[in-house]
């Protein structure tokens, strides 16, 4: 049988049509694969092995029938467990939804439903995906594949291990300020984070409303482009999902070599400065070489507010999350009878439950969150940050007039070591400087993994290292199409 | 400058949020808050009086739906996830004492 860790979609599609295998035997070695190896990593909270195995035979029918099928049909998945699968877990890696059950489905897995992909379980991440090494998680460690004393990133860090340790041949996260690029970065896979409103945030546990969006981590950026294409549709139970995206097509998964040529990449010197780790910067200005032998132009250009973005997301992402986070009360979805408490008061089970349920970062940014928006606060916090974000997507606005996509590193450090920032909220913070402004202007970006070729060698320690292509509204097919050609170079 | 968040304030923002802090908690996070928002002073920087709020993630319009009759979501299995149920009600403690 062919060797897990040589299975992209494309490769799996193929080989299930040409009846190499049968889609239930892969399922089966993935899941031995798992329960193997991922004692050491700790990618998955919960594995769905039954339906699973189901979904797997039937797909194995209607091949051995004929019957056309998508090239999801088969696949296995991970998907973050922010994500609602019906009858399933869906912990947000949260004490306070450690007994919950999802009573219905994310439209993203609906959609993938559709096209009969195979989910094998839910995966790690930072509770409430407030984070970004995974270290949040109420429940688990999750080690980085390429050197288990690091972390995987965050908050996807569960989805973007097991992608790279071959436990599933792709995943879903989601992606409020570089929680899908981040850790695709650190673990030396693709992740791409849709624009805003491109893919339905219905049956996603909400964190920040105007920042989220779920996306694909994959081994390719061919696989990444086949996801993204599945799960970008309007949605009438998103208010936010538009309707540009009914407009993607071919051009995602199948580019044209001589229109990506003709783009204009974009370097910003706000993004390559002092606090930008050697290691890291060499590898991006590899990359750069390797992009210009395609055939497409350099400029450089300027996003000035780049420098006030954190500040800035720092206060709109906690005012949000304060709000998001209220319907968590104890009540609802409570993780104890709260009969066990004796208490005959409402608010004193709110207190409690709440006080129990959520872990250290949840507490702090509903509590900043609560400050930023509160009587007095609100004008010199909120709302300047708010104008500020206005400033930030001007920036990005004034520099697509001149460039097609911009080129940046993901993170401005090599993956850290376990433990090592989770005393200092803002050394944390920090890991997301060179994500968080695309969020906040509610542009497509992806984060691919910088290769290894005879001119350039991976840093000496073996970590991987990433580079982000951002792109304008609605573009992904840019971004998409300038990194299947990258990944193609020799 | 003092800063705008104190032990006060904090156990305030708590009652707030409903969240019950130990004193150990309160006091790591008193500091935490406090380095945090020094952070945001350097907004202060910059002029935004003529800069409009950006108020979501989108320059999407309010659209609106038909006020159509339609059938709603799925109620029967929301309310299995209820911790604690009788003959159909969701059991909850008194909300007036």
């Amino acid at each position: 049988m062919e060797p897990l860790k040589n299975l992209t979609i494309r490769t799996f599609h193929e080989g299930l049509l040409d009846k190499k295998f049968k889609a239930l035997d892969i399922v089966q070695a993935f899941f031995k694969h798992i329960k193997e190896s991922d004692k050491k990593i700790g990618a998955f909270l919960s594995l769905s092995e039954e339906t699973a195995l189901k979904e797997a035979e039937e797909v194995d029918l209607a091949v051995a029938q004929d019957k056309e099928i998508s090239i999801l049909a088969g696949v296995p998945l991970a998907i973050k467990d922010n994500i609602l699968i019906n009858g399933l877990p869906a912990t947000a890696a949260s004490k306070i939804l450690e007994n919950y059950n999802a009573s219905y489905d994310a439209f993203v897995i609906q959609k993938l439903k559709n096209e009969r992909a195979v989910f094998l379980g839910k995966t790690n991440l930072d509770e409430f995906a407030m984070g970004s090494s995974t270290e949040n998680s109420a429940f688990q460690l999750t080690k980085n594949p390429h050197d288990e004393t690091r972390v995987p990133g965050g908050s996807s860090g569960g989805s973007a291990a097991a992608v790279a340790a071959h436990l599933t041949v792709a995943a879903l996260g989601s992606d409020t300020g570089g929680s899908i690029r981040q850790p695709a970065g650190f673990c030396g896979v693709v992740g791409l984070k849709p624009t805003y409103g491109a893919v339905s945030r219905s049956g996603l546990i909400a964190m920040a409303s105007s920042l989220d969006q779920i996306g694909p981590i994959a081994k390719t950026v061919e696989d990444a482009a086949i996801l993204f294409h599945a799960i970008a549709s309007r949605d009438p139970m998103d208010a936010t999902s538009a309707d540009p995206v009914e407009t993607y097509g071919e051009e995602l998964t199948n580019p044209d070599l001589q229109k990506i040529k003709k783009l204009t990449v974009g370097l910003p010197e706000e993004y390559f400065v002092e606090g930008l780790d050697s290691e890291v910067k060499k590898n991006v200005e590899s990359v750069i070489d390797k992009i210009k032998s395609l055939g497409l132009s350099f400029k450089k250009i300027s996003l000035p507010h780049t420098r006030y973005a954190l500040s800035c997301y720092y206060i709109i992402m906690p005012a949000e999350v304060s709000a998001n986070l209220a319907r968590f009360d104890g009540i609802r979805y409570a993780r104890t009878k709260n009969s066990e408490f004796r208490i005959q008061n409402l608010r004193d089970i709110y207190l409690k439950q709440r006080g129990l349920g959520f872990g250290a970062e949840a507490k702090r940014r509903i509590i900043l969150g609560t400050f930023v928006l509160s009587s007095g606060y609100y004008d010199a916090y909120y709302d300047k940050a708010q104008r500020v974000r206005t400033l930030i997507k001007r920036d990005f606005d004034e520099a697509f007039e001149n460039v097609d996509v911009i080129l940046t590193p993901v993170s401005p450090t090599l993956p850290f070591k376990i433990g090592e920032r989770t005393d200092n909220p803002l050394s944390m913070y920090l890991s997301d400087v060179f994500t968080i402004p695309v969020n906040l202007a509610g542009l497509p970006a992806i984060s691919i993994p910088v290769k290894s070729t005879a001119s350039h060698q991976l840093p000496v320690t073996n970590l991987p290292v990433g580079f982000q292509l951002i792109g304008k509204h609605w573009r992904e097919a840019d971004i998409l199409g300038i990194g299947q050609y990258y990944e193609k170079l020799e | 400058m003092a800063s705008p968040i104190n032990k006060q304030t904090l156990e305030h923002l708590a009652e707030l949020a409903r969240i019950e802090l130990n004193s150990k908690e309160e006091e790591k996070l008193l500091k935490d808050l406090q380095k945090i928002l020094d952070h945001f002073k350097e907004l202060q920087e910059l002029d935004t009086a003529n800069t409009p709020p950006m108020s979501g993630g989108t320059d999407l319009q309010s659209v609106f739906r038909g006020d159509d009759e339609r059938s709603s979501t799925n109620q029967g299995s929301g309310k299995d996830q209820f911790p604690e149920t009788r003959d159909g009600f969701l059991k909850i403690p008194p909300v007036f004492e």
